[in-house]
């Protein structure tokens, strides 16, 4: 914090208005603070996502193409029925998205499990193969000649989640995010299947030596990640944009690994995490627009303060596995 | 002044709530093989750790030649000439046993690049001097037990340390390499070292140490030269009260055949070697099976056969006369096994989760209703478990801050909690001092009577002889004896058979490969050694314990 504090000092020539619209600047009206809370709601399901994944010791690299993959196939279907009834075509549209960051992450665990590849590079470079596939469609069949955005058309009216907190963004999708992050507790920590894989996830000689079939946990772990990161993706289509724009997912991915560690990998932790984490963004917004910092300053005051609190989280979970194995 | 003293160190452990060294002394002279002996928990290990740089004390001070110390780390101790073979492995798995003996002092070519040659060569070296029985270039996660904990005294060698500290170093050892290791101390001191070695077996403080200091529960309670004790008064002073190492075997008559490998072959994955050559034995229920050996020796892969972690290359098991053969051990464990592991730390547990979590592995399935667990019924079950056996741990504690003891009394209640008909027990026994050795035996011989089929596999000849109705033992993957236990066997007529210096088991059919057959067909016959005929082993009636 004092570091952040100085750098801003050292880089602005208002500081204290600076420091004043970083630090308050997203509080001070409702725009500012629905905007916040709606965007941590991505950060959520892709902070889940990764949570699920890496205390599991299964590592999802790929929550860029999850993420932008399910937003895409939620905007095709919604697309595809302009005329369908509200609820019934969203759900359907929200579960194509799913099922697609599902089958996406899933993937690299059947390469895992079958020829035991490498999880990091296979997922990140699926990823990184859908996000271009994404893109093709976007600018090419998918596009909307109307707009002059590299967009798809928007979706129609009844798709729209409801907007909550006017005139800001925030729909109802942020309930969505608390009852995914309570339900992914409840599955981890509260049902046998969750038990299981984190046992498998912790120490899988252990987990096999219990009788568990370690080699369904190296799947399922990677479906439900890649299902919470495609589920993030439909939201923010229904919620936010109403249609699928080019990269507008862009970061999401990565941030939710960020997320998932301030967390320390538990589902109930990714909620203040993924919060803190939009906050910080909404802050480096504010003070670009009210003081004199640049894009690439509030970036680096942004990612000074992310890098401290970061470090301290991995040096507490190196700590606490150093003392494991001592 | 002492060569080494260690002044009224005290360390607490604010998550366990243990004091864990409380104001303890220690002094170690120049050249002397000092001894610290004391029960798990007793604060030995903790002791150690403080001088190695593992761990810091809360205070006391640490002189070494007349000058105060700091050790932060064992980076500050090795520096200062102290290394230590610790009794949990500190290894790299991934890695070889060169590259592990040579971590972090490696020979560099053009000061950059690790020679790897080299490495093979200066520890293969080392290993010749020390007459180990190991390849440089293995992988660490290739080696047994036994292997990993040659490979830790390999690497406290290579480093030339000035104070060595061993960590309950000869508890996988083979009589043999025990001896060749206190030679190898006896050799270091004479030289100019110092050794210090944490031990809970008493005739091996006795024979090797000069000096003794007791601890108990997190205190020095003495200082000895060993020469002017016995063990008894050893024994007095670690655990307030005489140990009797005798077992009293209530004769129980063996009742059908539960478990029973059938000429079972295991290779080696890459090379092809057999780890597992024909082995054939049966469990009978209310039997316990002694299966002893040197490590290495096809003991790890016999224990991971039989439970379900490793496949046959040929045999087959049968559970009570069914087709069990590479079952998984999921369906094992349905089908009434428990399994008391010897790698504790690894298979037995999951030091990172919490004592409950682990407690619940093996009967997980009955904790869950309508999809969800219960967790009060799964809370009950753990307290109730954990009161029934006494063991003082909380249930939302990490496993990994629990001592060795009670990590392995979790482990064997939750183990004996599922009234199996097959109980494997390996090593149960190993690294824990002699009460908690005790409770485990007790606990072995309840099962015994409760009629289950007990397979014992152990690197303690003492153990198997003190405990076990059968006696078999394995050399390069065979069996190489079968003996009835009725007291008339020595534990030197053991080890010539477990060192392969005797085979004349008439059992074993020699260097092709055929399977050592008994009960099955009934002819197998043990040598002179064997007191009885097959008959015996159907009819103990007339078994009487020692």
């Amino acid at each position: 914090m004092i570091i952040a504090i100085v750098l801003i000092f050292l880089l602005s020539n208002d500081p204290s208005r600076t420091i004043y619209y970083f630090f308050i600047g997203p509080f001070t009206n409702r725009y500012y603070l629905g905007n916040l809370l709606n965007s941590a709601i991505p950060l959520v399901f892709s902070g889940l996502g990764i949570a699920v994944a890496f205390s599991s010791s299964a590592f999802n690299l790929g929550g860029e193409g999850q993420v932008y993959a399910g937003a895409l196939v939620t905007t095709a279907v919604c697309l595809a029925l302009p005329n369908a009834n509200g609820l019934a075509g969203g759900i359907a549209a929200i579960i194509a998205g799913t099922a697609v960051g599902g089958i996406l992450a899933g993937i690299s665990g059947y390469f895992k499990m079958k020829w035991n590849a490498d999880l990091l590079i296979s997922s990140f470079l699926i990823s990184a193969a859908a996000v271009l596939i994404v893109n093709f469609f976007i600018t090419g069949p998918m596009d909307d000649p109307a707009s002059s955005l590299l967009s798809t058309p928007k979706i129609a009216d009844q798709y729209r989640l409801l907007r909550i907190f006017k005139p800001s963004k925030l729909d109802i999708s942020i309930l969505f995010a608390l009852l995914a992050a309570v339900a992914v507790y409840s599955f981890m920590y509260h049902t046998r299947r969750g038990y299981e894989m984190r046992m498998c996830g912790l120490n899988p000689e252990f987990a096999r030596y219990g009788g568990v079939n370690t080699k369904t946990y190296v799947v399922l772990p990677m479906v439900l990640s890649g299902a919470l990161h495609g589920l993030g993706g439909g939201l923010v289509v229904t919620g936010t944009h109403h249609m699928a724009l080019k990269e507008f997912t862009f970061g999401v991915g990565w941030n939710g690994i960020a997320v998932a560690l301030i967390a320390k990998n538990h589902p109930l932790g990714v909620i203040p995490a993924a919060l803190f984490f939009a906050y910080l963004e909404a802050g480096a917004k504010a003070a670009m627009l009210h003081s004199d910092v640049t894009f690439e300053i509030a970036s680096i005051i942004q990612s000074v303060i992310f890098y401290l609190v970061t470090a301290q989280a991995i040096f507490s979970f190196v700590r606490n596995k150093g003392r494991e194995n001592a | 002044m002492s060569f080494l003293d260690m002044r009224e160190i005290c360390k607490y452990y604010p998550e366990s709530d243990v004091i864990a060294n409380d104001h303890v002394n220690l002094s170690v002279e120049k050249n002397e093989i000092h001894a610290i002996i004391g029960e798990n928990g007793a604060g030995k290990t903790t002791l150690m750790n403080i001088l190695y740089g593992l761990e810091r004390a809360d205070s006391g001070k640490i002189f070494l030649d007349d000058r105060e110390i700091m050790i932060k780390s064992p980076r500050d101790a090795v520096h200062l000439g102290i290394g230590m073979v610790h009794q949990h492995f500190k290894l790299i798995r991934p890695f070889t046993v060169a590259e592990n003996v040579t971590l972090g002092i490696e020979q560099r070519k053009l000061g950059l690049l690790v020679d790897k040659r080299d490495a093979v060569e200066l520890t293969r070296k080392v290993i010749d001097d020390f007459g180990f029985n190991l390849d440089p270039k293995a992988r660490i996660d290739d080696l047994t037990v036994g292997q990993m904990q040659q490979v830790e005294i390999v690497k406290i060698l290579y480093r030339k340390a000035d104070i060595l500290i061993l960590d309950e170093p000869t508890s996988v050892l083979a009589e043999q390499q025990v001896r060749k290791l206190f030679e190898t101390l006896e050799s270091l001191t004479r030289t100019g070292k110092t050794v210090i070695i944490i031990s809970h077996k008493l005739d091996e403080v006795m024979s090797i140490s000069d000096r003794v200091t007791v601890m108990r529960k997190g205190r020095h309670t003495a200082v000895r030269v060993t020469s002017e004790v016995d063990e008894k008064e050893l024994s007095r002073l670690m655990v307030g009260k005489g140990v009797t190492f005798r077992f009293e075997r209530p004769a129980v008559t063996p009742g059908e055949t539960v478990l029973a490998p059938h000429d079972v072959s295991a290779l080696e994955k890459r090379s092809h070697r057999p780890l597992l050559d024909g082995v054939s034995l049966a469990v009978r229920a209310g039997e316990i099976v002694g299966v002893t050996g040197v490590a290495g020796n096809g003991l790890g892969e016999l224990e991971e056969v039989v439970t379900g972690l490793r496949k046959v290359d040929s045999g087959r098991i049968e559970h009570r006369g069914r087709d069990v053969t590479n079952a998984s051990s999921y369906f094992l464990r349905e089908e009434g096994m428990a399994y008391v592991p010897a790698d504790r730390l690894r298979r037995g547990a999951s030091l990172a989760s919490t004592v409950l979590e682990n407690i619940i592995i093996s009967n997980r399935r009955s904790f869950v209703s309508r999809g969800f667990f219960r967790l009060k019924k799964m809370d009950k079950f753990g307290r109730d478990l954990l009161r029934h056996y006494s063991i003082d741990a909380d249930l939302d504690a990490p496993m990994g801050t629990l001592s060795g003891g009670s990590i392995q009394k979790i482990i064997l209640s939750r183990e004996l909690s599922a009234q199996s008909d097959f109980i494997m027990f390996s090593d149960p026994t190993w690294g824990l001092d002699v009460a908690a050795a005790e409770y485990i035996y007790t606990k072995i011989l309840e099962c015994r009577r409760n009629r289950a089929a007990i397979l014992l596999i152990s690197n303690d000849i003492d153990e198997v002889l003190g405990i076990a109705d059968t006696l078999m033992i394995m050399h390069r993957g065979r069996v190489v004896g079968v003996f009835d236990n009725d007291g008339t066997l020595t534990k030197e007529s053991i080890g010539e058979y477990i060192l392969g210096l005797r085979n004349d088991f008439k059992g074993d059919a020699g260097n092709d490969g055929q399977a050592t057959i008994w009960r099955s067909d009934g002819n197998s016959r043990g040598a002179d050694d064997n007191a009885g005929n097959s008959d015996d082993h159907r009819d103990r009636s007339d078994f009487s314990p020692e």
